[in-house]
């Protein structure tokens, strides 16, 4: 664990979570802490509960076991205000600009349009689409969309951000430079960050602390510290040392299926 | 310009359909007392609609249409949605919807007519049925178009269950909901106009029906024209708002 965050206060804290649908038990158990301005990937197999992990975390959805602590606060639903979400697709009303759909949020809770024109042309501007805020939805790429999925997932300046495989739609190129941009962001935020991916270099390349899941029922197998130095650099990817993690990690998800 | 395309084919439509209209009686394909030409039907639709009694028909119809309109949009809107948002409901009563969908309304008239008289009261609930049937399948197929996955987006970023209707469910239902309305609001016409020949006293259905006994071609001529020029442009001005909504609120364009 990085110096920086060894004594930052827990932010979230999952106790003995469960979540059954029906006689399936998607995740048993999770148990675990996270403390601020960490950056956390979970990986796993399919079907290891991950996705349901991060919603049962978002307040998306209940556990039917064990609680939930957000800032020392149970969780009973969508905490918007601490937690932004960013998901796989990236979900744009089609029907507003960029600049509106980063807004929505604020939006619902009512904040004055100038504000809220105010704080999304910064995160725009933060996501490197300053020059696409009045453009729809179907007139941006797929890397742009995502992007402009970011700024709306940190317009409520959360201070953890929940991110479920933002990045798999997209394709390498744009992915690796998504990496340098999560990671800009992250530093210049503080957020915490909870990102679940199926990308094992991904999960190394971005995390201070891997989690491994394994299926059935769906459970940590293992936290993995990443010692590579910050800030990271791509030729990191490529490091002996990251290649020796990546082959540890998929042994323990290949061992935990 | 490409958009130009479909109103120059229409005014084309059109203009051939009189032409071909005011030439047939001319050149002798069909007698001008059973086909009246347009040149003079429209002289016949003036006098008409300086009659009182004629406006009176039309307004009572019209009268009909709004009733029946104003009722059953609301009605099977809420139907649908409600059938639409829960599978069980839609598990319950859907097969018995798909049903009565495939039944002609239209042979239960005499059974309106016994239990609500030949009132207005008969007419609505007869134009009602009609128009229930069609825009129930298109509200529920209106939610099951909205993409789950949006839902849940708007829900983390703390969108309330209003919130969700507003910014939502409205915007992504409108498109499939209009177009619903739109052959709903046609159906409940027929269904008037249907009824009131079927058994009434006043009405322009039964105006037009009275006329066809009497073998009165260019009134009742004049009538089917003006009642054509009122369904069209409504007909038009529906679709107009579909398709703004559709060009506004097309959800396939981020998925």
């Amino acid at each position: 664990m990085r110096d920086e965050v060894r004594m930052s206060p827990e932010i979230i804290v999952s106790n003995a979570v469960s979540r059954s649908f029906g006689s399936f038990t998607a995740i048993d158990k999770v148990s675990l802490t996270v403390r601020e301005g960490q950056f956390i990937t979970i990986v796993g197999p399919s079907g290891c509960g991950k996705s349901t992990l991060l919603q049962i975390l978002a307040g998306l959805v209940a556990p039917s076991d064990g609680e939930v602590q957000i800032d020392g606060e149970r969780l009973n639903g969508p905490r918007p205000d601490k937690i932004g979400m960013v998901f796989q697709e990236p979900l744009l009303l089609p029907w507003k600009t960029a600049a509106e759909n980063v807004e929505f949020p604020l939006l619902l809770r009512h904040v004055a349009a100038n504000q809220r024109r105010e704080r999304s042309l910064t995160l725009l501007d933060l996501v490197g689409l300053a020059g696409s805020v009045d453009k729809y939805p179907h007139q941006l790429s797929g890397g742009m969309k995502q992007r402009v999925a970011i700024a709306r997932g940190l317009v409520q300046n959360p201070r953890i951000v929940l991110m479920d495989e933002p990045f798999a739609a997209l394709d390498e190129q744009t992915r690796s430079r998504m990496w340098g941009e999560l990671l800009r962001i992250w530093e210049r935020t503080h957020a915490t960050i909870l990102f679940v991916t199926h990308g094992l270099l991904e999960a190394i390349y971005l995390a201070d602390t891997v989690l491994v899941m394994g299926t059935n029922p769906g459970r940590i197998i293992a936290h993995i510290d990443v010692p590579l130095p910050r800030p990271r650099t791509y030729d990191m990817i490529g490091s002996v040392e990251a290649g020796q993690l990546r082959n540890h990690i998929w042994e323990l998800v290949a061992s935990g299926q | 310009m490409r958009r130009r395309i479909p109103i120059i084919a229409r005014i084309s439509f059109v203009t051939v359909m009189l032409i071909l209209w005011e030439a047939a009686p001319r050149i002798g394909l069909v007698r001008a007392s059973d086909l009246p030409p347009p040149s003079m039907i429209l002289p016949v639709l003036w006098g008409l609609l300086q009659q009182p009694r004629f406006l009176a028909d039309l307004g009572y119809t019209a009268l009909e249409v709004v009733t029946a309109f104003l009722i059953v949009a609301p009605l099977a809107l809420a139907v649908g949605f409600f059938l639409g948002e829960n599978h069980r409901a839609e598990r319950i009563f859907g097969p018995g919807l798909n049903l009565m969908i495939a039944v002609p309304k239209s042979v239960f008239l005499p059974v309106f007519i016994l239990a609500l008289g030949i009132g207005l009261t008969q007419k609505v609930v007869f134009a009602m049925s009609l128009a229930f049937f069609v825009i129930v399948p298109s509200a529920i197929a209106a939610v099951h178009s909205i993409p789950k996955a949006l839902v849940t987006a708007a829900r983390s970023f703390g969108a309330g269950r209003r919130q969700l209707y507003f910014h939502i469910y409205a915007p992504a239902m409108a498109p499939v909901v209009l177009g619903g309305l739109r052959l709903g609001i046609i159906l409940t016409v027929f269904g008037v106009l249907f009824a009131e020949m079927y058994a009434s006293s006043v009405g322009i259905g039964r105006r037009i029906f009275a006329w066809g006994e009497l073998g009165e071609m260019p009134q009742l001529f004049a009538a089917v024209f003006l009642i054509i020029i009122l369904t069209v442009s409504l007909n038009e001005a529906m679709q107009a708002c579909e398709n703004y909504s559709r060009s506004r609120f097309a959800l396939q364009s981020d998925r």
